[in-house]
């Protein structure tokens, strides 16, 4: 029970420190904060499928993300490119969103095949190449997806839906009607997929996950397909960064090339590693107290440097989530509320 | 397709360095080591720092000044600066872990660390933009049909000579072959009197140093960059791949074959203003060669399940 006490108080702190250290507009800042915070969590909740229930590395989530991103928008109204083609016609938004997550649940069927039955470290390699490969092509075909011009005018299918409250409430605060009603969604969605995870570990389906885990040798000896469920909860996992993404872009407005890098995959794996591997909440915890590390980090940059330009905080913010992953791997590998027997780090 | 060719070479020669330094590194210790793009970059980036002078405003080095000795002498004291690296990271972090039954997912994990951390302090340090070292401006001639400047023939040749000597060294020194004992089987290389922990330190020094050297020839063959290591890295996963994880020579040849491919690549047709995607086609390979050869053309089978 401990560990939950630091978890409250440190989420606690966190908000503390965000309404203390902006004296105007610090709604505002909450806001941003939080969206942020829940687009990375659930992205590392779909991370946490992989690595915390599997055992599996996935170090190309971007990718994921991003070709569920990529294909709800295509399919809705946007406008597209260097000269803005407007498509206004689409389907609607949900009918959208499903196919974009078949999209992330698809590239990880196509990347899992060849590696899943490879030891581990090749999945490593492959995710991240998978991820550099779709930054490539995204920027290479420019026709299809805006390249880095990107892709505009997409949010109103998502906002003809925000209700009344939420303008009441944005207009009291002084905050963005529609990053606040994005914030609403991404939280709703982390709460619904939290409900429906913690059922799966439950199940039958999740114990033979984590047998898998723990000796896939006695998994394959008892009769089950340890490969085939290795794949579902890579697909999983997947769809799971496909929703993750489809939030991040309507946060933007805008997608283009340069919205899903590879270095976005280890923001995501600090949250993780932060808030803990394995268990269900940790994710999300992680990617609050991640963002507020974030905003810290551009103290120190000043404290450093006189007037620090993008480089330099861009650069301390990246030496920073470095340490953070390096030292929670070694000192405390579960993380703020992850059980320490749920990881194996002694998996060779 | 032909005039790619020289780039090409030179591109394989830089993949095929690197790819041993990693897939050694591999053998002796099973550390998959996300940071050793960093170390390739510290060879250039110490290099290009000892050999610049501080009045010759440099971009790179915008706020910090440069050291200025001889070009030669900046790139030997890089190269053991890269080795005593290469040692502190395995005394001061890797020997700790392995100590403490780290497995080797953990350890990955703190490499992809290792490699941000890094990388960034680099960029803390210099500049975004690329730089290049201090050496006369040089025209291409034609050497059998392949254009190339005459450094960057110095340069290949240079690669090659590296590249026998290594297989030397692991073939007939003692050093080498009980990197390759503790390689194949590291409880039988005990048993046998091999101190395994003194051989991954040995390997450890080596690797790096190869990798610093790597670094540097990239940095006379292009430029100097803060991520250069990180952009060079995946292809040296896909030439390690290629080549099979865990061997020397594989490694060296598939390195060199996907430095080739790479470059030739530009000249496809269909490839026909797509410069980018060349890059993605060599990773698209590894994937490939993955689904159908795991082991990759030199490796043996019980490396990868």
């Amino acid at each position: 029970m401990n560990k939950y006490i630091t978890a409250s108080l440190l989420l606690l702190g966190c908000i503390a420190y965000i309404f203390l250290s902006n004296d105007t507009g610090s709604a505002r800042v909450f806001v941003n904060l939080i969206t942020f915070a829940g687009v990375y969590g659930l992205a590392a909740i779909g991370i946490n499928v992989h690595f915390g229930w599997t055992g599996l590395l996935n170090f190309g989530h971007a990718a994921f993300m991003g070709i569920g991103a990529y294909t709800t928008v295509l399919l809705i109204p946007h406008s597209l490119g260097r000269e803005g083609v407007i498509i206004s016609t689409g389907l609607p938004l949900p009918i959208a969103i499903i196919f974009g997550l078949i999209a992330s649940a698809l590239l990880g069927l196509l990347l899992g095949l060849p590696t899943l039955r490879l030891r581990g470290d090749y999945l490593a390699i492959v995710t991240i190449a998978a991820a550099e490969i779709f930054r490539l092509l995204v920027r290479d075909f420019e026709n299809l997806t805006g390249g880095v011009y990107g892709i505009i005018q997409f949010s109103d299918s998502l906002q003809v839906y925000r209700p009344n409250f939420v303008d009441v409430i944005s207009t009291k605060y002084d905050v963005s009607s529609a990053q606040l009603w994005v914030a609403i969604l991404t939280w709703i969605s982390i709460v619904l997929v939290i409900i429906i995870l913690s059922r799966l570990q439950k199940s039958p389906w999740g114990r033979a996950l984590r047998a898998v885990r723990e000796d896939e040798d006695a998994v394959r000896a008892l009769g089950k397909n340890a490969v085939w469920l290795k794949l579902q909860s890579f697909m999983l996992g997947a769809a799971i960064g496909g929703l993750s993404g489809i939030f991040l872009v309507f946060n933007y407005g805008t997608v283009q090339a340069s919205t899903f890098v590879p270095v976005l995959t280890f923001y995501i794996w600090a949250a993780l590693i932060l808030g803990g591997v394995g268990s269900l909440g940790g994710p999300a915890l992680g990617a609050i107290i991640f963002w507020v590390i974030i905003a810290g980090t551009d103290s120190i940059s000043r404290l450093l440097f006189e007037s620090p330009d993008g480089q330099q905080l861009a650069g301390v913010r990246f030496v920073i989530v470095g340490l953070l992953i390096m030292l929670f791997m070694i000192f405390r590998p579960s993380g703020i509320l992850g059980k320490k027997e749920e990881l194996l780090l002694d998996v060779k | 397709m032909i005039e790619q060719l020289g780039n090409g070479l030179l591109l394989g020669v830089i993949i095929a360095l690197g790819s041993v330094a990693l897939s050694l590194l591999y053998g002796v210790t099973r550390i998959v080591n996300f940071a050793h793009g960093e170390i390739i970059a510290l060879g250039a980036v110490m290099t290009l720092f000892f050999s610049s002078s501080p009045d010759s405003s440099l971009l790179f080095f915008d706020r910090y000044s440069p050291i200025g000795i001889n070009f030669f002498g900046s790139i030997v004291i890089s190269i053991i600066l890269c080795g005593i690296f290469g040692a502190s990271l395995e005394i001061f972090l890797f020997r700790p872990l392995r100590k403490n039954n780290f497995g080797n997912i953990a350890v990955l994990v703190v490499t992809i660390g290792l490699s941000i951390f890094l990388r960034h302090i680099y960029l803390l340090f210099a500049s975004a933009k690329p730089s290049s070292f201090i050496l006369e401006l040089q025209r291409r001639e034609d050497y059998f049909g392949i254009q190339l400047t005459p450094r960057n023939v110095q340069v290949l040749v240079l690669g090659f000579i590296v590249m026998i000597l290594v297989g030397l060294f692991l073939t007939y020194t003692k050093t080498g072959k009980a990197m390759r004992a503790v390689r194949d089987s590291s409880d039988l290389a005990s048993v046998t009197g091999i101190n395994s922990d003194y051989i991954i330190l040995v390997t450890w020094i080596f690797s790096s140093m190869l990798a610093g050297f790597t670094g540097i020839i990239q940095g006379v063959i292009n430029n100097v960059r803060w991520n250069m290591g990180f952009l060079i890295l995946l292809l040296i996963f896909a030439g390690t791949v290629l080549g099979g994880i865990g061997t020397s020579f594989g490694a060296m040849f598939g390195g060199f074959v996907i430095g080739v491919l790479v470059q030739l690549s530009v000249g496809l047709e269909f490839m026909d203003g797509h410069t980018e995607a060349k890059n993605a086609l060599a990773l698209g390979l590894m994937i490939l060669i993955l689904l159908i050869r795991p082991q990759g053309i030199f490796g043996t089978k019980d490396r990868i399940s």
